[in-house]
């Protein structure tokens, strides 16, 4: 029973990842409609710029997360000045395709780097001994994580229920020609949108670079299972993409602690995700929390 | 039509049927069966060395592949992220007939070209499967179907022994009507052997697309609502899309087996997938000549941008392998600068050339 609860444990410590790192791309799929298929690298990015900002640079943990958070804010918002707002009007397969090629060129940078090759790990800079909760240990790497997630998926849902940016892009979201007739900036919004999606893909990948170590395979398959996340979650909502996130995590650990070893099989947890996403795209296509307004066509 | 049917100049329709035709003049038709006599014959007046010989190959199977992705993503309008994985599909068709019954087989060895029809069969059943979701769906969300078909067709061939999991597995030396194709021959033949099959599918797919089929295709990507209304069904219409690029694609990795005379798994990555998208981006989405250039301009790209890495490596002594970081960048940029600035690609260019020298002297 007590490995049952450890299993628990550490799927909602990945489980709660995955769901700062899907917010980012529910964000800019909700106010665009585009799909980024680029995210996985703008997560393993931030992580790797918390690195050498600590380590490098030698900044502290705490400024660098911060630093890279500001960084990779920018950074987003850039890419959607320089590549995607020229696309608006274009056909929106023609957006996704140039996010798949903004994919490949985030891959090159990054083979370029010494990351795309070599591993690395964060220095401690937490206690290591686990803390212990009935039986049940837990780092203090991942507590810190799970506390940063929570802390953040609460920042943004004030932010978008409260704040008067949040509302303009929930206006967007719902109709671009209505909140345009009411003053607000459709390209500023898909901007920030990238922006945010940014700053939490940031955030997600430092989180889970200090946990796993960093690297690019592994950091680029975390940033994948995104897609089985947001198909699960809805790929408009920002709480399925929170509940997905973590019912996510929760399969991945257990499979990997129940299925691999028996019958054989190993490295379930890679695959199951993508599986559930074909089952689901074919028996419940809006998700868990989507909105049902998807065409049959 | 009027009675000269040798030039364009002074001809106009007078029938839709006119207009369908795929040769307008008699010239076309003629520099058509040139331009194919040609390709039949260069080798043998020019012999080039294997090296270049299994780059043309290559092409060439990239054309195949090619010409499917685009009927998806260019005629039907749906982004697949997973063509490699589609090839991969062909490719292990012939991979599981080496495993059970050996890898010098009579099977595999004389009744090849049945070989690779099955592969093209596989390749199209599980097209079709990743797209059912159509039945359900808008178009867009079928992207990330393809991508997570790409992750899990990785990890199966990774995962199962039968599949040697990854690692090589050979199969064995075709046989011609003259008896086993020796080691020199052996992509000279396999050039003659994927030249016609892209003659034969590329003049296949020109007539689909004046068909019932083909034109269906056309109008579900540019309004599926319009074409429900005149009484196509958008689903099954991009279910038929999906079976049909992976039918091209089970073609193409069948083919790849046989040239490489083995099947392994770092031909079937997902980089693989982004490579194929480039090339359909770069020849032209939605125009069948683009599926021609598209593989042509790549693959020279490729071979330059690894001859430059690897000068670029003797000068800077680094650690790295430069190749695999510049592979992925100049596609990338390929891909998006093409998007950027010239949508509609090579196509375009070579569109323009040929309205031009129709008109010739005349500027319009």
């Amino acid at each position: 029973m007590t490995y049952f609860f450890q299993l628990v444990v550490s799927g909602i410590v990945v489980g709660s990842i995955y769901a700062l790192s899907a917010l980012g791309f529910v964000l800019i799929y909700k106010s665009s409609r585009v799909l980024n298929i680029a995210h996985g690298q703008i997560i393993a990015g931030g992580a790797f710029i918390t690195y050498a900002l600590t380590v490098w640079a030698g900044v502290p943990i705490v400024a660098a997360l911060v630093l890279s958070i500001v960084i990779t804010f920018f950074l987003a918002m850039s890419v959607e000045r320089g590549f995607l707002r020229r696309l608006i009007g274009e056909p929106i397969i023609s957006v996704i395709m140039v996010t798949i090629g903004l994919m490949s060129i985030l891959n090159g940078i990054i083979y370029l780097t010494p990351f795309g090759t070599e591993n690395y790990s964060f220095p401690t800079f937490l206690p290591a001994t686990p803390v212990s909760l009935g039986g049940v240990s837990i780092s203090w790497t991942q507590l810190v994580g799970v506390i940063i997630t929570v802390v953040m998926i609460g920042a943004f849902s004030w932010f978008f229920k409260k704040s008067t940016l949040g509302i303009s892009m929930r206006a967007v979201s719902d109709d671009q020609f209505a909140s345009m007739s009411i003053g607000i900036s459709v390209p500023r919004v898909f901007g920030l949108a990238w922006a945010m999606a940014g700053l939490s893909a940031a955030a997600a990948g430092s989180i889970i670079g200090n946990i796993t170590g960093l690297n690019f395979e592994t950091l680029h398959a975390f940033g994948i299972t995104v897609f089985p996340v947001v198909i699960l979650g809805g790929l408009d909502s920002i709480i399925g993409a929170v509940v997905a996130g973590i019912i996510m995590g929760l399969i991945q650990q257990f499979a990997s602690g129940y299925l691999d070893g028996n019958w054989g099989l190993y490295g379930t947890a890679e695959v199951l995700p993508y599986i559930i996403l074909l089952i689901i795209l074919l028996f419940k296509p809006h998700g868990l929390f989507g909105t049902h307004e998807i065409e049959r066509v | 039509m009027s009675a000269n049917r040798w030039l364009a100049t002074g001809n106009f329709f007078t029938t839709y049927r006119e207009e369908q035709r795929i040769f307008q003049t008699h010239l076309d038709r003629l520099v058509f069966c040139v331009f194919i006599l040609a390709l039949f014959l260069w080798p043998m007046i020019i012999p080039l060395s294997n090296k270049y010989m299994l780059v043309i190959d290559n092409i060439l199977i990239a054309i195949v592949a090619i010409i499917g992705l685009n009927l998806l993503v260019g005629f039907a309008g749906l982004i697949s992220i997973g063509h490699a994985a589609f090839l991969g599909i062909g490719a292990y068709t012939v991979a599981s007939f080496s495993r059970v019954i050996g890898d010098n087989h009579l099977f595999l060895t004389h009744w090849w070209p049945v070989v690779i029809l099955i592969s093209g069969f596989m390749g199209a059943g599980f097209g079709a499967f990743v797209g059912l979701p159509a039945l359900r769906l808008k178009h867009l969300y079928l992207a990330i179907a393809t991508l997570s078909f790409q992750m899990i067709f990785q990890w199966v061939i990774n995962f199962m022994t039968f599949f040697n999991q990854g690692q090589t597995i050979f199969v064995g030396r075709v046989f011609w009507f003259t008896g086993k194709v020796a080691r020199r021959h052996h992509y000279v033949f396999w050039y003659y052997v994927i030249l016609v099959i892209v003659i034969a599918f590329g003049l296949g797919v020109r007539n689909l697309l004046r068909t019932k089929y083909g034109r269906a295709l056309v109008a579900v990507r540019d309004n599926d609502r319009a074409a429900d209304a005149m009484g196509m069904h958008p689903g099954l219409t991009k279910i038929f899309a999906f079976a049909l690029a992976g039918f091209f694609a089970g073609i193409a990795g069948a083919l790849h087996a046989y040239l490489y005379r083995g099947v392994g798994f770092e031909s079937f990555t997902l980089h693989q997938s982004i490579e194929y998208l480039a090339m359909a981006i770069v020849g032209g989405l939605g125009t069948l000549t683009g599926s021609f250039w598209g593989p042509v301009a790549i693959i020279m790209l490729d071979l330059k941008v690894e001859s430059l890495s690897e000068h670029a490596g003797q000068i800077f002594t680094s650690t790295m392998n430069l190749a695999t970081a510049m592979r992925p960048l100049t596609f990338g940029l390929v891909i998006v600068l093409f998007l950027m600035f010239e949508p509609r690609g090579i196509a375009n260019w070579w569109r323009i050339v040929k309205s031009y020298t129709k008109l010739w002297p005349f500027r319009y």
